[in-house]
């Protein structure tokens, strides 16, 4: 599970292009959409969306999970886990 | 009577303010060109990394505009700044690499998509200024000053009190930007004319090639 929220940050810098931010600059639990985070947009929810499939071969197909999914990373490594699972 | 009161220009080698280099590219640096001029003058806006290179090319030059004429952001209403802007190649750039994105990376990209269209680098520009003016984007078979004095006289005689204007061309390693600001005031600037603008635009391409054969 670690592994997997490391891997998701860089992943997370490099999809949305995030040049000024470094893995250790995002906390397990940091608010992906909140201001008080990392204050993504909405193209931004849609690089997400691109990225689980990409790297992980998982397609949101619920609209309605993506507000919970995208919270945080712990979030994301929770959900890639469970689907895998 | 218009005034031509700031202007600026980016080219493949330099970036330069009312005729003044203010960054030369440094061929070594692992950064690219738009990026070294960016972290060079100090921005802080980080939306900048995900704008393609359109925008990054609107932002930087009128980012510099706006240092050279700070009334512009103080001496106006919000919807008072109009802005004309126009290009040969549209957001082809942008659109090739959106091809390419769904056909060699898997999927396409919804950041890249938002770019497909030329006119968004006004609306990164009138975001970032929280400006509501008029504003025009025109393909073009090129630079013509007319375009730039009939439409010009067209926003100045409404509502508008100054126009940003711009010819942005991006493509692949060529790169030919030059902004620059109508007002209605400006007494020590350069009258807006149809000559002096023609003069001005062709300042960019002179000082390129001065780099290269520096």
């Amino acid at each position: 599970m670690e592994d997997l929220k490391e891997e998701l940050k860089k992943q997370l810098i490099e999809q949305l292009n995030l040049e000024e931010i470094s893995p250790a600059d995002i906390d397990d639990d940091t608010l992906l959409f909140s201001d008080k985070g990392l204050g993504l947009d909405s193209i931004d929810a849609l690089e997400l969306i691109v990225l689980l499939e990409k790297y992980h071969g998982i397609q949101v197909t619920k609209p309605e999970e993506g507000k919970e999914v995208f919270r945080s990373i712990n979030s994301m490594a929770e959900y890639i886990c469970k689907r895998k699972s | 009577m218009k005034f031509i009161t700031a202007y600026c220009h980016l080219r493949e080698n330099i970036c330069s303010v009312n005729g003044e280099i203010v960054s030369m590219r440094d061929n070594d640096s692992a950064d690219s060109w738009f990026k070294q001029i960016y972290k060079e003058q100090e921005f802080a806006y980080p939306k900048f990394y995900k704008m393609d290179v359109l925008s990054q090319a609107g932002f930087l030059t009128s980012e510099l505009i706006k240092r050279a004429n700070p009334g512009l952001i103080t001496d106006y209403n919000d919807d008072e700044v109009a802005m004309l802007f126009a290009n040969r190649s549209s957001s082809a750039e942008t659109d090739l690499k959106f091809i390419h994105s769904y056909q060699h990376n898997g999927a396409p990209s919804p950041s890249l998509f938002v770019y497909t269209l030329p006119n968004i680098v006004m609306g990164e520009i009138a975001i970032l200024n929280k400006w509501y003016g008029e504003n025009l984007f025109a393909v073009l078979p090129g630079f013509n000053p007319d375009f730039y004095m009939n439409h010009c006289s067209i926003l100045l005689s409404a509502d508008s009190e100054a126009v940003l204007c711009s010819w942005l061309e991006v493509t692949g390693y060529q790169i030919d930007a030059f902004t620059f600001l109508i007002e209605k005031k400006g007494e020590k600037s350069i009258e807006f004319t149809k000559d002096t603008l023609s003069e001005l635009a062709e300042l960019g391409g002179q000082q390129n090639k001065n780099y290269a054969n520096y």
